[in-house]
């Protein structure tokens, strides 16, 4: 009982007015029913009974509707109630004998009641109702059909219209409460979402419907993040297309468009311009928000600030790419040190690295300049391309100074970075190599020695950094590593020939010497043992001759070892080559062969165009020594014995050519070659000891020349050799 | 053939070494003739009648030939292989004589056909004996073919 007393409240606000209407006019009416008759009773028994009976029907129909509000019936409640009232007001002016009864004026209160507590439908129908039944009661009373109309005093009227203005009061009360509430509840509503709206962190707006996108509303929060106020959104409804950064500005107009058109929710990453003109991301979503029928009324948006998530993933794309480039080096790396680990040459090394580094990183360019010999020149060893073929072809090299980065790079022994050629010094520009932007030079430092460098040229301004160095430096070390090794690999291999050729000639002369000095020993002994003969026999000549036979073997093997220690010395030369003029080498060997000159007779020509040459004093004395006597030994019986000494020209590495022509008695072509082999003598009749010019032949290879012999039988011999060629001196 | 003429020739380049040889045999009177020769050329000029030995009449055909290996000209290997090719020459019986005991000589000349190999003793009374040796060896012992077979 006491449920259906409490004013119902349901979640609908509609439902909860007109319940709550329904509600309080049933009460309503049963209370002032019940005063009414209070009233009545004690003012007009003729009203009372009307009214008692009313009440008896209105009352139980009444407590039947709150039920049913409370049972969310609220339309069937509604029409209850009306029809209730309805019924009552015709039946009572049926009664009361037609339309003068004041019980007509409750016509209004239900044509006013059915407009607000059902539907429009329903109400009209009522108030239709209303306006028939009233014309039918004053038309049935006109007939006479009606009984006689009631009496009521003045007061008792008043009474009956007071009921109904109660009535009215207690509607319009329960309407206009309804309504604060309403408004209440919307104002407290929207404050909750405007306070919501305009502290979260996300922007809000609103854009029209109408193809152009003008802002109509927009949260405050923009000022944060745009530097915009509100207010100057709205006062310039296009602001936000004017602060579109200018990359994204096209996109976004044409998909605003496109959603427009289709009425697609939208939905786009892009970028604004701040008041400061700094950058910023957003993520925009809008949707079309329809009224209740479905129409369009205009969009509703969020702008969400992404700027840093956006700089984070481009920082993880930055991260990412740096991670690709290691990987990429330690893998250029890791080939390069398979290609060098398994090459030993370096003419198929050295155009392998280069090749591996280029493809690998995509650069433009990559060469290596390995130092020369006397430390003066880095000379291009290996380099990609077609212009790196080019410059292979001319020999190109570059000095060890400051005036290339490779120079820089050589005498500084550090690695070098040019981050823009165009700009770092116009000296630095190589025009066989045009695109150049950037340029980057690295040591080549094995064993601390510095060998080489490596230059590497990218196409892009500021292709490398510290991190770049650092991964191509250790590639460098790698690389003089296996440039060094493979070096040693081929002087190791040159090295063991040589060894093996010393061997051979080592052997060879063991074999010779052992050979050629016994022969001295089997004289002597032999003829001692014959000395002793001699005595016995008496023989003096025979014992003189004996004797002088001994004497000579002796002196042979003396003069044997002599040559052959001379042999074993010219090996080693002990003081450092100096500048010789031939010419003087040449009196100085003509002093000591005088008297075999003279008594010979031989009459020499000395070309006066002999050049100087570098090498060791004693030994060319040595050489030009052995070859005169032989040339005065081997005259034979020519009448007019000469010997020429000159010069003739140079051969292909600039030695200069040397020769010493007889007109003896030649040398058969067949005996070219063994005339320098240790012991061979072609005239055993001759004094020698066959080591002369195996000697000659020594000291010239030792200086870095080469000797020969062109003869004929008959018709003399002119032996040619080369030497390196000194510095002329101005004075002696 | 007791008692004819034998003819040993002598190639030889060491004049010192030749004049113990020659006398050696002299003394023992084992060889009546022996012919020295200095050098591989001269003697295979003689034992072919040819260059300065052409139409001579003196040309014998020597018994045994006593060769040294390190002659100047013509080595003696070659003279060696020289006579040993020659269907007239190939039956003397060639014997080296020379001061090298290396091995590769002596197998190159055994390759070569050479009939001994003796290595010349540095001691006197050695070289005597292997003179002496060699004579009956070869002079008495040994029976030669007949050269006009």
């Amino acid at each position: 009982m006491k449920y259906l007393l409490e004013p119902p409240s349901f979640k609908d606000a509609k439902e909860t007015t007109t319940a709550r209407l329904i509600f309080f006019i049933s009460a309503g009416m049963v209370v002032i029913g019940i005063v009414f008759d209070i009233v009545a009773f004690f003012t007009s028994t003729v009203v009372f009974q009307r009214a008692l009976i009313i009440g008896a029907i209105s009352a139980p129909v009444c407590l039947f509707i709150l039920w049913l509000v409370h049972k969310s019936k609220i339309s069937a409640a509604g029409s209850l109630l009306l029809g209730m009232i309805w019924l009552i007001i015709t039946v009572g002016a049926i009664t009361a004998g037609g339309v003068s009864a004041p019980i007509i004026i409750g016509y209004l209160f239900l044509i006013s009641l059915g407009g607000l507590i059902t539907q429009k439908r329903i109400g009209t129908f009522f108030a239709i109702l209303s306006i028939v039944s009233a014309v039918a009661i004053a038309i049935a009373e006109m007939q006479g059909v009606l009984p006689p109309t009631l009496q009521y005093s003045p007061l008792e009227r008043a009474g009956i219209y007071t009921f109904f203005f109660l009535l009215t009061i207690i509607l319009q009360m329960v309407v206009a409460e309804n309504t604060n509430h309403l408004l209440l509840n919307a104002k407290k509503s929207e404050s909750l979402y405007k306070t919501l709206l305009e502290s979260i962190p996300t922007i809000s707006y609103i854009v029209s419907n109408n193809g152009d996108s003008a802002t109509q509303y927009v949260s405050p929060q923009v000022k944060r993040l745009l530097g915009y106020s509100q207010y100057e959104f709205t006062q310039d409804p296009y602001l936000w297309k004017k602060i579109l950064h200018p990359d994204d500005k096209e996109r976004v107009l044409a998909e605003s468009i496109f959603t427009f058109e289709t009425s697609q929710p939208f939905q786009m990453e892009y970028r604004l311009l701040t008041k400061e003109k700094r950058i910023v991301w957003v993520r925009d979503e809008a949707i079309l928000v329809h009224d209740e029928e479905s129409k369009p009324l205009y969009w509703l948006g969020v702008w969400t600030d992404i700027t840093s998530r956006k700089q984070a993933e481009e920082e993880q794309a930055d991260l990412i790419g740096v991670m690709t480039k290691r990987t990429i080096q330690l893998q250029t790396a890791a080939e390069v040190s398979r290609a060098i680990t398994s090459i030993l040459d370096l003419n198929v090394l050295l155009p392998n690295v280069v090749d591996l580094i280029r493809n690998h990183f995509d650069y433009y360019y990559v060469g290596i300049f390995l130092v020369d010999k006397e430390k003066e020149w880095a000379v291009l060893s290996a380099a990609t391309g077609e212009m790196g073929r080019t410059m292979l072809e001319k020999g190109y090299r570059l000095e060890l100074s400051e005036s290339s980065m490779i120079g820089w790079c050589l005498s500084h022994r550090t690695a070098r970075i040019a981050l823009d050629v165009g700009v770092d010094a116009v000296q630095f520009r190589n025009p066989l190599l045009p695109l150049t932007r950037s340029e980057m030079a690295l040591p080549l430092i094995t064993h601390g020695e510095l060998i080489g460098a490596m230059t590497i040229q990218s196409v892009m301004p500021a292709a490398f950094s510290r991190v770049d160095i650092t991964a191509l430096q250790s590639l460098a070390d790698q690389v003089a590593n296996a440039i060094e090794n493979a070096r040693l690999f081929s002087e190791r291999a040159s090295l063991i020939n040589e060894l093996e050729v010393r061997n051979a000639e080592l052997e060879r002369f063991t074999y010779t010497v052992s050979h050629d000095l016994r022969s001295p020993l089997v004289t002597i002994r032999g003829f001692l043992g014959y000395l002793r003969q001699d005595a016995v026999s008496n023989d003096l000549t025979r014992f003189d001759k004996d004797i002088g036979r001994i004497a000579s073997a002796v002196d042979r093997m003396q003069s044997l070892l002599n040559d052959l220690l001379e042999l074993s010395r010219v090996g080693r030369i002990s003081s450092p080559p100096e500048h010789i003029p031939l010419e003087l080498i040449v009196q100085e060997t003509v002093n000591l062969l005088n008297v075999q000159i003279d008594a010979h007779r031989v009459r020499l020509n000395i070309h006066p165009n002999l050049p100087t040459v570098l090498g060791d004093h004693t030994r060319l004395i040595e050489i030009m020594q052995n070859l005169i006597s032989n040339a005065v030994k081997f005259m034979g019986d020519q009448p007019s014995p000469e010997i020429e000494i000159g010069a003739e020209g140079s051969d292909k590495d600039g030695k200069a050519i040397i020769f010493v022509r007889d007109n003896g008695i030649g040398i058969d072509p067949q005996y070219h070659e063994r005339i320098f082999g240790l012991f061979n003598r072609l005239d055993p009749t001759v004094e020698g000891t066959g080591v002369g010019l195996t000697l000659v032949k020594r000291i010239i290879e030792v200086h870095g020349g080469r000797i020969w012999v062109e003869s004929q039988p008959g018709a003399g011999a002119t032996f040619f050799f080369t030497l390196p060629v000194g510095l002329e001196k101005t004075e002696s | 053939m007791i008692g004819e003429p034998i003819l040993v020739m002598l190639v030889e380049d060491n004049v010192d070494h030749a004049e113990l040889v020659i006398r050696t045999l002299e003394e023992h009177r084992i060889a009546n003739r022996v012919r020295h020769f200095l050098d591989g050329q001269s003697a295979l000029d003689y034992l072919f009648q040819r260059g300065e030995f052409l139409n001579r009449t003196d040309n014998i055909r020597p018994h045994v030939i006593l060769l040294d290996l390190r002659l100047p000209r013509v080595d003696g290997i070659d003279v060696l292989k020289a006579i040993k090719e020659d269907d007239n020459l190939k039956t003397i019986p060639v014997v080296v004589l020379t001061t090298s005991e290396a091995e590769k000589d002596v197998a190159k000349a055994y390759y070569n056909h050479a009939n001994s190999y003796l290595v010349k003793p540095v001691g006197f009374d050695e070289f005597k004996r292997l003179m002496d040796d060699l004579g009956f060896y070869w002079l008495s012992w040994n029976t030669h073919p007949d050269p006009r077979d």
